[in-house]
Protein backbone atom coordinates (compact mmCIF):
# COMPACT_ATOMS: atom_id res chain seq x y z
CA UNK A 1 0.00 0.00 0.00
CA UNK A 2 2.88 2.37 0.67
CA UNK A 3 4.30 4.02 -2.40
CA UNK A 4 8.07 4.13 -2.71
CA UNK A 5 9.63 6.85 -0.57
CA UNK A 6 10.56 9.93 -2.49
CA UNK A 7 13.56 12.10 -1.81
CA UNK A 8 12.59 15.45 -0.33
CA UNK A 9 14.49 18.71 -0.42
CA UNK A 10 14.99 20.52 2.91
CA UNK A 11 12.49 23.16 1.80
CA UNK A 12 9.87 20.54 0.96
CA UNK A 13 10.44 18.82 4.31
CA UNK A 14 10.00 22.17 6.04
CA UNK A 15 6.76 22.95 4.20
CA UNK A 16 5.43 19.46 4.93
CA UNK A 17 5.85 20.00 8.66
CA UNK A 18 4.63 23.59 9.08
CA UNK A 19 2.43 24.01 12.11
CA UNK A 20 -0.05 26.57 10.65
CA UNK A 21 -2.00 26.94 13.89
CA UNK A 22 -4.55 28.09 14.98
CA UNK A 23 -6.70 26.37 12.38
CA UNK A 24 -8.59 28.39 9.80
CA UNK A 25 -10.29 27.09 6.65
CA UNK A 26 -9.82 28.54 3.16
CA UNK A 27 -13.44 29.75 3.17
CA UNK A 28 -12.97 31.61 6.45
CA UNK A 29 -9.72 33.01 5.11
CA UNK A 30 -11.55 34.35 2.06
CA UNK A 31 -14.22 35.84 4.28
CA UNK A 32 -11.72 37.84 6.33
CA UNK A 33 -9.00 38.63 3.81
CA UNK A 34 -10.41 42.04 2.77
CA UNK A 35 -10.25 43.72 6.16
CA UNK A 36 -7.02 41.87 6.99
CA UNK A 37 -5.41 43.31 3.84
CA UNK A 38 -6.61 46.82 4.71
CA UNK A 39 -5.05 46.48 8.16
CA UNK A 40 -1.77 45.34 6.61
CA UNK A 41 -1.65 48.28 4.20
CA UNK A 42 -2.71 50.82 6.85
CA UNK A 43 0.35 49.90 8.93
CA UNK A 44 -1.63 49.66 12.16
CA UNK A 45 -2.31 46.73 14.47
CA UNK A 46 -3.03 43.55 12.48
CA UNK A 47 -3.70 40.71 14.93
CA UNK A 48 -5.66 37.83 13.34
CA UNK A 49 -3.17 35.02 14.13
CA UNK A 50 -5.29 32.26 12.59
CA UNK A 51 -5.49 34.08 9.29
CA UNK A 52 -1.77 34.77 9.28
CA UNK A 53 -1.07 31.11 10.00
CA UNK A 54 -3.36 30.08 7.16
CA UNK A 55 -1.55 32.33 4.70
CA UNK A 56 1.71 30.61 5.61
CA UNK A 57 0.22 27.11 5.38
CA UNK A 58 -1.90 27.58 2.24
CA UNK A 59 0.10 28.75 -0.76
CA UNK A 60 -2.93 29.65 -2.90
CA UNK A 61 -4.56 31.86 -0.26
CA UNK A 62 -1.13 33.31 0.51
CA UNK A 63 -0.54 34.21 -3.13
CA UNK A 64 -3.95 35.87 -3.41
CA UNK A 65 -3.47 37.80 -0.16
CA UNK A 66 -0.15 39.22 -1.36
CA UNK A 67 -1.83 40.25 -4.58
CA UNK A 68 -4.69 42.02 -2.77
CA UNK A 69 -2.22 43.89 -0.57
CA UNK A 70 -0.29 45.01 -3.67
CA UNK A 71 -3.47 46.20 -5.34
CA UNK A 72 -4.57 48.20 -2.27
CA UNK A 73 -1.14 49.76 -2.02
CA UNK A 74 -1.35 50.72 -5.70
CA UNK A 75 -4.78 52.34 -5.12
CA UNK A 76 -3.33 54.27 -2.19
CA UNK A 77 -0.32 55.27 -4.29
CA UNK A 78 2.15 53.81 -1.79
CA UNK A 79 5.08 51.42 -2.11
CA UNK A 80 3.76 47.88 -1.50
CA UNK A 81 7.10 46.62 -0.14
CA UNK A 82 6.55 47.56 3.55
CA UNK A 83 3.06 46.03 3.49
CA UNK A 84 4.37 42.84 1.90
CA UNK A 85 7.04 42.69 4.59
CA UNK A 86 4.38 43.07 7.29
CA UNK A 87 2.48 40.27 5.63
CA UNK A 88 5.41 37.86 5.60
CA UNK A 89 6.91 38.82 8.95
CA UNK A 90 4.13 36.98 10.77
CA UNK B 1 -19.12 40.46 14.31
CA UNK B 2 -20.41 37.53 12.29
CA UNK B 3 -17.91 35.08 10.87
CA UNK B 4 -19.49 33.30 7.93
CA UNK B 5 -19.15 29.58 7.86
CA UNK B 6 -17.76 27.60 4.92
CA UNK B 7 -20.98 26.48 3.27
CA UNK B 8 -22.30 30.03 3.14
CA UNK B 9 -19.33 31.04 1.06
CA UNK B 10 -19.33 28.04 -1.22
CA UNK B 11 -21.22 29.89 -3.94
CA UNK B 12 -18.63 32.62 -4.04
CA UNK B 13 -15.68 30.30 -4.20
CA UNK B 14 -14.56 29.20 -7.63
CA UNK B 15 -13.29 25.86 -6.39
CA UNK B 16 -16.92 24.77 -6.29
CA UNK B 17 -17.64 23.38 -9.72
CA UNK B 18 -21.36 23.45 -9.08
CA UNK B 19 -21.11 27.15 -8.33
CA UNK B 20 -19.15 27.75 -11.52
CA UNK B 21 -21.77 26.11 -13.69
CA UNK B 22 -24.50 28.20 -12.06
CA UNK B 23 -22.36 31.27 -12.65
CA UNK B 24 -21.80 30.39 -16.28
CA UNK B 25 -25.53 30.32 -16.81
CA UNK B 26 -26.30 33.57 -15.06
CA UNK B 27 -23.28 35.39 -16.51
CA UNK B 28 -25.09 35.56 -19.82
CA UNK B 29 -28.17 36.99 -18.18
CA UNK B 30 -26.13 39.64 -16.41
CA UNK B 31 -24.32 40.69 -19.55
CA UNK B 32 -27.68 41.39 -21.19
CA UNK B 33 -28.67 43.68 -18.30
CA UNK B 34 -25.38 45.44 -18.28
CA UNK B 35 -25.56 48.40 -20.62
CA UNK B 36 -22.93 50.48 -18.89
CA UNK B 37 -20.06 48.04 -18.94
CA UNK B 38 -17.06 49.41 -20.79
CA UNK B 39 -15.81 45.85 -21.03
CA UNK B 40 -18.64 44.91 -23.33
CA UNK B 41 -20.04 48.06 -24.89
CA UNK B 42 -17.52 50.84 -24.49
CA UNK B 43 -17.83 54.01 -22.44
CA UNK B 44 -21.24 54.77 -21.02
CA UNK B 45 -22.59 58.29 -21.02
CA UNK B 46 -25.74 57.99 -18.91
CA UNK B 47 -27.04 60.66 -16.60
CA UNK B 48 -25.86 58.91 -13.44
CA UNK B 49 -22.17 58.68 -12.70
CA UNK B 50 -20.89 55.23 -11.76
CA UNK B 51 -19.22 54.94 -8.38
CA UNK B 52 -15.49 55.48 -8.59
CA UNK B 53 -13.59 52.35 -9.51
CA UNK B 54 -10.78 52.60 -7.04
CA UNK B 55 -10.71 53.33 -3.37
CA UNK B 56 -9.48 56.90 -3.18
CA UNK B 57 -10.69 59.83 -1.07
CA UNK B 58 -13.60 60.43 -3.47
CA UNK B 59 -14.75 56.82 -3.44
CA UNK B 60 -18.43 56.39 -2.63
CA UNK B 61 -19.55 55.06 0.70
CA UNK B 62 -20.09 51.34 1.08
CA UNK B 63 -23.84 51.73 1.53
CA UNK B 64 -24.04 53.71 -1.71
CA UNK B 65 -22.50 50.80 -3.61
CA UNK B 66 -24.83 48.29 -1.99
CA UNK B 67 -27.90 50.43 -2.54
CA UNK B 68 -27.13 51.13 -6.21
CA UNK B 69 -26.24 47.52 -6.98
CA UNK B 70 -29.11 45.97 -5.08
CA UNK B 71 -32.10 47.37 -6.89
CA UNK B 72 -32.97 48.64 -10.35
CA UNK B 73 -33.34 52.38 -10.54
CA UNK B 74 -31.29 55.50 -11.20
CA UNK B 75 -27.60 54.69 -11.16
CA UNK B 76 -28.03 50.90 -11.11
CA UNK B 77 -26.60 50.25 -14.57
CA UNK B 78 -23.71 52.60 -13.92
CA UNK B 79 -22.97 50.91 -10.61
CA UNK B 80 -22.89 47.54 -12.38
CA UNK B 81 -20.48 48.96 -14.90
CA UNK B 82 -18.37 50.45 -12.11
CA UNK B 83 -18.26 47.12 -10.32
CA UNK B 84 -17.22 45.34 -13.48
CA UNK B 85 -14.40 47.83 -13.95
CA UNK B 86 -13.23 47.10 -10.40
CA UNK B 87 -13.25 43.39 -11.09
CA UNK B 88 -11.42 43.81 -14.38
CA UNK B 89 -8.79 45.84 -12.54
CA UNK B 90 -8.39 43.12 -9.92
CA UNK B 91 -8.28 40.32 -12.49
CA UNK B 92 -5.77 42.20 -14.65
CA UNK B 93 -3.63 42.84 -11.59
CA UNK B 94 -3.73 39.18 -10.59
CA UNK B 95 -2.77 37.98 -14.05
CA UNK B 96 0.07 40.47 -14.09
CA UNK B 97 1.45 39.33 -10.72
CA UNK B 98 1.40 35.78 -12.09
CA UNK B 99 3.19 36.92 -15.26
CA UNK B 100 6.18 34.66 -14.65
CA UNK B 101 3.84 31.69 -14.84
CA UNK B 102 1.75 33.03 -17.73
CA UNK B 103 4.62 33.96 -20.05
CA UNK B 104 3.73 31.17 -22.46
CA UNK B 105 0.00 31.81 -22.53
CA UNK B 106 -0.11 34.54 -25.18
CA UNK B 107 -1.75 37.95 -25.06
CA UNK B 108 -5.09 36.95 -26.57
CA UNK B 109 -5.60 34.12 -24.08
CA UNK B 110 -4.42 36.35 -21.26
CA UNK B 111 -7.10 38.95 -22.11
CA UNK B 112 -9.70 36.18 -22.36
CA UNK B 113 -8.73 34.96 -18.90
CA UNK B 114 -9.05 38.46 -17.47
CA UNK B 115 -12.48 39.01 -18.99
CA UNK B 116 -13.72 35.58 -17.98
CA UNK B 117 -12.49 35.98 -14.41
CA UNK B 118 -14.08 39.43 -14.10
CA UNK B 119 -17.39 38.11 -15.42
CA UNK B 120 -17.39 35.17 -13.02
CA UNK B 121 -16.39 37.41 -10.13
CA UNK B 122 -19.23 39.79 -11.07
CA UNK B 123 -21.79 37.03 -10.67
CA UNK B 124 -20.21 35.94 -7.38
CA UNK B 125 -20.16 39.49 -5.97
CA UNK B 126 -23.77 40.20 -6.93
CA UNK B 127 -24.81 36.91 -5.41
CA UNK B 128 -23.09 37.75 -2.13
CA UNK B 129 -24.06 41.42 -1.75
CA UNK B 130 -26.27 40.61 1.22
CA UNK B 131 -23.29 39.13 3.07
CA UNK B 132 -21.21 42.32 2.80
CA UNK B 133 -20.94 43.66 6.34
CA UNK B 134 -18.90 46.78 5.71
CA UNK B 135 -15.85 45.55 7.62
CA UNK B 136 -13.69 46.77 4.73
CA UNK B 137 -14.22 49.20 1.88
CA UNK B 138 -16.61 47.79 -0.69
CA UNK B 139 -13.92 48.11 -3.33
CA UNK B 140 -11.53 45.92 -1.31
CA UNK B 141 -14.27 43.37 -0.75
CA UNK B 142 -15.00 43.28 -4.49
CA UNK B 143 -11.32 43.07 -5.40
CA UNK B 144 -10.87 39.82 -3.52
CA UNK B 145 -13.42 38.14 -5.77
CA UNK B 146 -11.66 39.38 -8.91
CA UNK B 147 -8.29 38.22 -7.61
CA UNK B 148 -9.59 34.81 -6.57
CA UNK B 149 -11.34 34.08 -9.85
CA UNK B 150 -8.38 35.27 -11.92
CA UNK B 151 -5.88 33.23 -9.90
CA UNK B 152 -7.97 30.09 -10.23
CA UNK B 153 -8.47 30.66 -13.96
CA UNK B 154 -4.73 31.07 -14.51
CA UNK B 155 -3.86 27.97 -12.47
CA UNK B 156 -6.44 25.88 -14.30
CA UNK B 157 -5.31 27.19 -17.66
CA UNK B 158 -1.66 26.39 -16.97
CA UNK B 159 -2.46 22.85 -15.86
CA UNK B 160 -5.20 22.10 -18.39
CA UNK B 161 -3.06 19.73 -20.40
CA UNK B 162 -0.67 18.63 -17.70
CA UNK B 163 -0.83 15.36 -15.93
CA UNK B 164 -0.64 15.24 -12.16
CA UNK B 165 2.07 12.57 -12.13
CA UNK B 166 2.57 11.70 -8.50
CA UNK B 167 5.55 9.43 -8.94
CA UNK B 168 7.72 11.79 -10.95
CA UNK B 169 9.80 13.93 -8.67
CA UNK B 170 12.96 15.73 -9.77
CA UNK B 171 15.98 15.37 -7.54
CA UNK B 172 16.01 18.31 -5.12
CA UNK B 173 18.75 20.87 -5.60
CA UNK B 174 21.26 21.17 -2.79
CA UNK B 175 20.99 24.36 -0.71
CA UNK B 176 24.03 26.46 0.07
CA UNK B 177 24.76 25.62 3.69
CA UNK B 178 27.74 24.16 5.51
CA UNK B 179 28.41 20.39 5.17
CA UNK B 180 27.08 19.86 8.71
CA UNK B 181 23.85 21.77 8.00
CA UNK B 182 23.40 19.92 4.73
CA UNK B 183 23.80 16.58 6.48
CA UNK B 184 21.34 17.61 9.20
CA UNK B 185 18.79 18.83 6.67
CA UNK B 186 19.16 15.65 4.64
CA UNK B 187 18.67 13.64 7.79
CA UNK B 188 15.50 15.58 8.63
CA UNK B 189 14.22 15.28 5.05
CA UNK B 190 14.70 11.55 5.22
CA UNK B 191 12.84 11.41 8.53
CA UNK B 192 9.93 13.35 6.98
CA UNK B 193 9.96 10.99 4.02
CA UNK B 194 9.79 7.98 6.39
CA UNK B 195 7.00 9.61 8.39
CA UNK B 196 4.98 10.11 5.20
CA UNK B 197 5.32 6.42 4.42
CA UNK B 198 4.36 5.14 7.86
CA UNK B 199 1.96 7.77 9.27
CA UNK B 200 -0.20 9.01 6.41
CA UNK B 201 -3.17 7.38 4.74
CA UNK B 202 -2.98 6.81 1.00
CA UNK B 203 -5.23 9.85 0.43
CA UNK B 204 -3.19 12.09 2.72
CA UNK B 205 0.00 10.94 1.01
CA UNK B 206 -1.41 11.67 -2.42
CA UNK B 207 -2.57 15.14 -1.37
CA UNK B 208 0.58 16.27 0.44
CA UNK B 209 2.91 14.98 -2.24
CA UNK B 210 0.91 16.67 -5.00
CA UNK B 211 0.48 19.99 -3.16
CA UNK B 212 3.81 20.40 -1.46
CA UNK B 213 6.28 18.33 -3.42
CA UNK B 214 4.95 18.43 -6.98
CA UNK B 215 3.46 21.92 -6.40
CA UNK B 216 0.20 21.15 -8.13
CA UNK B 217 -2.06 24.18 -7.48
CA UNK B 218 -4.71 23.35 -4.90
CA UNK B 219 -7.61 24.29 -7.21
CA UNK B 220 -6.24 22.09 -9.98
CA UNK B 221 -5.85 19.14 -7.62
CA UNK B 222 -9.37 19.77 -6.33
CA UNK B 223 -10.69 19.55 -9.90
CA UNK B 224 -8.81 16.30 -10.55
CA UNK B 225 -9.95 14.69 -7.30
CA UNK B 226 -13.53 16.03 -7.47
CA UNK B 227 -13.24 18.00 -4.25
CA UNK B 228 -12.60 21.61 -3.22
CA UNK B 229 -9.88 23.86 -1.85
CA UNK B 230 -11.28 23.77 1.67
CA UNK B 231 -11.31 19.98 1.91
CA UNK B 232 -7.80 19.62 0.47
CA UNK B 233 -6.37 22.18 2.84
CA UNK B 234 -7.97 20.31 5.75
CA UNK B 235 -6.31 17.09 4.53
CA UNK B 236 -2.95 18.87 4.27
CA UNK B 237 -3.36 20.40 7.71
CA UNK B 238 -4.25 17.07 9.34
CA UNK B 239 -1.38 15.33 7.57
CA UNK B 240 1.06 17.97 8.78
CA UNK B 241 -0.19 17.38 12.31
CA UNK B 242 0.43 13.64 12.03
CA UNK B 243 3.90 14.17 10.58
CA UNK B 244 4.80 16.65 13.29
CA UNK B 245 3.66 14.31 16.07
CA UNK B 246 5.67 11.45 14.58
CA UNK B 247 8.76 13.62 14.21
CA UNK B 248 8.40 14.87 17.77
CA UNK B 249 8.06 11.30 19.06
CA UNK B 250 11.17 10.25 17.18
CA UNK B 251 13.20 13.27 18.31
CA UNK B 252 13.41 15.09 14.98
CA UNK B 253 11.21 18.02 16.00
CA UNK B 254 11.12 20.04 19.16
CA UNK B 255 7.58 20.14 20.57
CA UNK B 256 7.66 23.92 20.67
CA UNK B 257 9.10 24.27 17.16
CA UNK B 258 6.83 25.89 14.60
CA UNK B 259 8.62 23.91 11.90
CA UNK B 260 12.22 23.11 11.21
CA UNK B 261 14.09 25.75 9.26
CA UNK B 262 16.79 23.90 7.39
ZN1 LIG C 1 -6.40 28.52 1.86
Amino acid sequence: MNSPQRKLSPDQAHRLTLEAEPWLSCDDCFDQIDFFAERVVSGGFIGMPALRAHLIGCSACGEEARSLVQLLAADDGVDPAPSLRRLSDG
Amino acid sequence: MTILDGPELADAHPVSREAISREAISREAISREWPGSGHRTGAHTGAHAAPATSAGPSAPANDEWISLLSSPGPGHAEALAGLHQLLLRAARHQVSVMSAQTAGIGEVRRQELIGQAADEAMVAVLGKLASFEGRSRFTTWAYKFGILHAAVEVRRSLWRNREVALELLPEPAAVGHSPEQLAEAADFSEAVSNAIAVELTAHQRQVVMALVVDEVPIDVLADRLGTNRNALYKTLHDARGRLRRHLQDTGYLDETAKGVIP
